[in-house]
């Protein structure tokens, strides 16, 4: 026996504690959940439960409430996560250069992300309100027809993308400039020398060497996005004509207010299934155009 | 062992215990004595949510009473901060098999509560030997008393808070522009039209219609015109979503939301837009009267009147919840809980409670004994008084799913541009559907 094999109890015993936490509170839930999906389940009386195999998962498959929901999270991820990548990207290449005031315009971009969700969403509620609003007020000033908003079905979304943008472009932000911080300025200063102009050298030299942040950004916003709750439950409802009902916000309404909850859990596996499929997916596509220094 | 058969022993284990878990036990349908008779010493547990302000030092002051005049009783109250914790704790406590003896509800929760066995019907307990009088009974407003059945024709709940809609207005404002209270349904739009004006930016009234995740007072607004026209939300069991009345009351909202006297919003955009100057009325319950007065601030006046009437008449939504016992309760519980569930709905504390906190009396045997108290608070007699015209929502399971539709559909015949014809006979079929599900 060396010494890894008589060290390795030990390390168990060390891991033991966040294991035991781990398996608590999130893979026995998530089995149960996986459990509770094949039942019509009572939530309040347990033996009224009556097992129907997969009837849950045929019958959101078969219900257009799930594909509206689906696509309203698409519509929510695109709006969020690649305009979010790039305009991260491009604010922390802004922050990475020296300048006046430097340091509060960097403490301005990220104070938003640690500010709670839903105290920030109910001050855009305000700004968003179609009557009293800040928004409305700017387009009024400038001849520009004002919007529903939030009471809008073609707005809506739009109002929570830019509300997202807002709270969560800051986290992006940090990684793009922790991800920048890490690029050696040799290589860049070399490309310089061989004439490489700005942009030259951002797209062959910063681009590829930033491959593997953009990758760990991409997966994250992704996963954010498709599970993305608060800012719908207070902003909208879900609401207008369910225009911002998003299958987390659909969960949420089959568990908590409807108490489906058979249908609830088989919601909660088939979105996990979708997130971890996308997310294997953008890694396998990222990972062969990704660039390890 | 391999490390692979471990891990596997390890999962299947867990399966088996979430298994197991799944199968725990549920709570018994017990069946109350033909004739429940309090003794004690007993302490009982009653979860409520009136968590602040006056309506938490009035409820201690009842139960504080309570003690007094039943020596052997004690009553422990679990107060949540609102509904929404208050419908998880029950939940949480029942499933946990630690439910109280006793908990406020509304009725469609009541509904899901009694399908599952957690609470008992108190038939046997309202006719036994200790039950109330047929002279009682009959004091108990009609609205209030249908609201304590549920749709198998027992009563699992007992009146508690009560309250119900009324019309406030800018009483300043309708005098400048020499327009009327409204009394009827077409004299409200056609005065919301008056005062409506994009350059002086006002209008008549900001309702929420909620959404699919339930109502919102805009709902229930409209829920009272659809009474007002001659509509119900059930018949016969079915939902009756599209009717006659549900059209004539949509093309109603439709009409005012088309020429601009009514805004949509969410949050008390009535509250708001009155508060705030720019709408003239605002639709809500008696409860919000101290609220929209904060919100006004002194500005002007506001006046407050009963629902305008349509041609059946008054249509008006009851509020505010009831109390269910559940079925974990000892014997010995559950007859001394009727008995507080009982002496709390005697006219001398109904007067109190109603005086001290707002809500409405729910019996009209309180009223000869709060004379003074209506004499400096006028619009509590407005409200009581239309509590002859308040029906509650139906009480059956998937209800606040079904009304969600209905909310749907006012916002497809105004935003979305839907006929009215076709909205309603979405929202039907949605609640069919939403009804059936949650069965």
């Amino acid at each position: 026996m060396d010494s890894t094999d008589r060290r390795r109890p030990a390390a168990y015993l060390y891991l033991a504690p966040a294991g035991l936490v781990f398996a608590v509170f999130t893979l026995i839930p998530a089995f149960y959940v996986l459990y509770i999906s094949l039942f019509n389940w009572n939530f309040l009386n347990s033996a009224q439960s009556t097992f129907v195999g997969l009837k849950n998962y045929g019958h959101l498959l078969g219900s257009s409430q799930f594909w509206h929901s689906l696509l309203i999270s698409l519509y929510f991820a695109a709006g969020t996560v690649p305009v979010g990548l790039f305009l991260a990207l491009g604010i922390a290449l802004a922050l990475m250069n020296p300048f006046t005031g430097r340091g509060f315009v960097r403490l301005a971009v990220f104070s938003p992300y640690v500010t709670p969700v839903v105290a920030t969403s109910i001050v855009w509620i305000w700004i968003f309100n179609p009557q009293f609003g800040l928004l409305n007020g700017l387009l009024h000033m400038v001849h520009l027809p004002e919007l529903g908003w939030l009471q809008s079905q073609r707005w809506a979304m739009p109002g929570v993308i830019l509300y997202t943008l807002w709270h969560s472009l800051g986290f992006d932000v940090i990684i793009f400039m922790a991800g920048l911080s890490t690029i050696s300025a040799d290589l860049r200063e070399a490309a310089r020398i061989d004439g490489a102009n700005r942009w030259q050298e951002f797209w062959s030299v910063t681009w590829p060497l930033l491959t593997p942040t953009t990758l760990f950004v991409l997966i994250i916003t992704t996963i954010g996005s498709l599970q993305a709750f608060t800012q719908f439950f207070t902003m909208t409802a879900g609401g207008p004509l369910s225009a911002t009902t998003t299958t987390s916000y659909w969960l949420y309404e089959l568990a908590f207010l409807f108490y489906r909850t058979g249908p609830a859990a088989a919601l909660a596996v088939l979105l996990f299934v979708i997130i971890a499929t996308l997310t294997a997916l953008q890694m396998w596509l990222a990972q062969k155009r990704a660039y390890y220094q | 062992m391999p490390a692979k058969k471990v891990a596997a022993l390890v999962m299947a284990s867990t399966l088996v215990g979430v298994i197991g878990a799944g199968c725990g036990t549920a709570p018994s349908a017990s069946h109350p004595p033909s004739s429940p008779t309090a003794s004690g010493p007993v302490s009982i547990t009653f979860m409520e949510a009136m968590s602040s302000g006056t309506l938490k030092t009035a409820m201690q002051s009842l139960v504080s009473q309570f003690e007094k005049s039943h020596k052997n009783m004690t009553v422990n109250l679990e107060v949540e901060p609102s509904y929404g914790v208050l419908k998880t704790k029950i939940e949480a406590s029942v499933t946990a098999g630690q439910a109280p003896t006793i908990a406020q509800a509304y009725e469609d929760w009541a509904a899901g509560y009694a399908n599952s066995g957690a609470i008992v019907p108190l038939n046997s307990y309202v006719n036994g030997s200790h039950g109330i009088t047929a002279q009682e009974k009959s004091q108990i407003w009609p609205g209030v008393w249908a609201d304590q059945f549920l749709p198998d024709g027992k009563i699992w709940m007992w009146p508690f808070n009560k309250s119900d809609f009324v019309m406030y207005y800018n009483k300043t404002w309708l005098k400048k522009a020499n327009l009327p209270v409204p009394t009827t349904w077409a004299q409200f739009a056609s005065d919301a039209q008056a005062v409506t004006s994009s350059s002086a930016n006002t209008w008549g009234v900001s309702i929420d219609p909620g959404s699919s995740s339930g109502a919102a007072n805009g709902t229930y607004f409209f829920v009272a015109l659809i009474r007002a026209y001659g509509g119900h939300l059930m018949k016969k069991g079915k939902p009756t979503f599209d009717t006659a009345a549900s059209r004539a009351a949509l093309s109603y909202v439709v009409h005012m939301y088309q020429n601009g006297s009514m805004k949509f919003g969410t949050n008390y955009p009535g509250q708001t837009a009155m508060g705030a100057g720019h709408g003239l009325f605002d639709l809500s319950t008696i409860a919000s009267y101290y609220y929209n007065e904060q919100a006004i601030g002194g500005k002007f006046a506001m006046g407050v009147a009963s629902f305008p009437k349509g041609p059946s008449g008054e249509g008006n939504v009851m509020q505010g919840t009831n109390i269910v016992m559940f079925s974990s309760a000892s014997t010995l519980q559950k007859n001394a809980a009727w008995t507080f569930m009982k002496w709390l709905s005697e006219p001398a504390q109904t007067a109190y409670w109603a005086t001290h906190t707002g809500y409405l009396p729910v019996t009209r045997a309180a009223l000869p004994l709060m004379t003074t108290y209506y004499n400096t608070h006028p619009y509590q007699k407005i409200a009581a008084d239309s509590l002859a015209n308040a029906r509650p929502t139906p009480p059956v399971a998937g209800m606040a799913e079904a009304i969600g539709a209905l909310s749907n559909a006012i916002q497809a015949a105004t935003i979305a541009h839907q006929s009215v014809s076709h909205a309603l006979a979405t929202a039907q079929s949605q609640a069919i559907q939403d009804l059936a599900s949650a069965k």
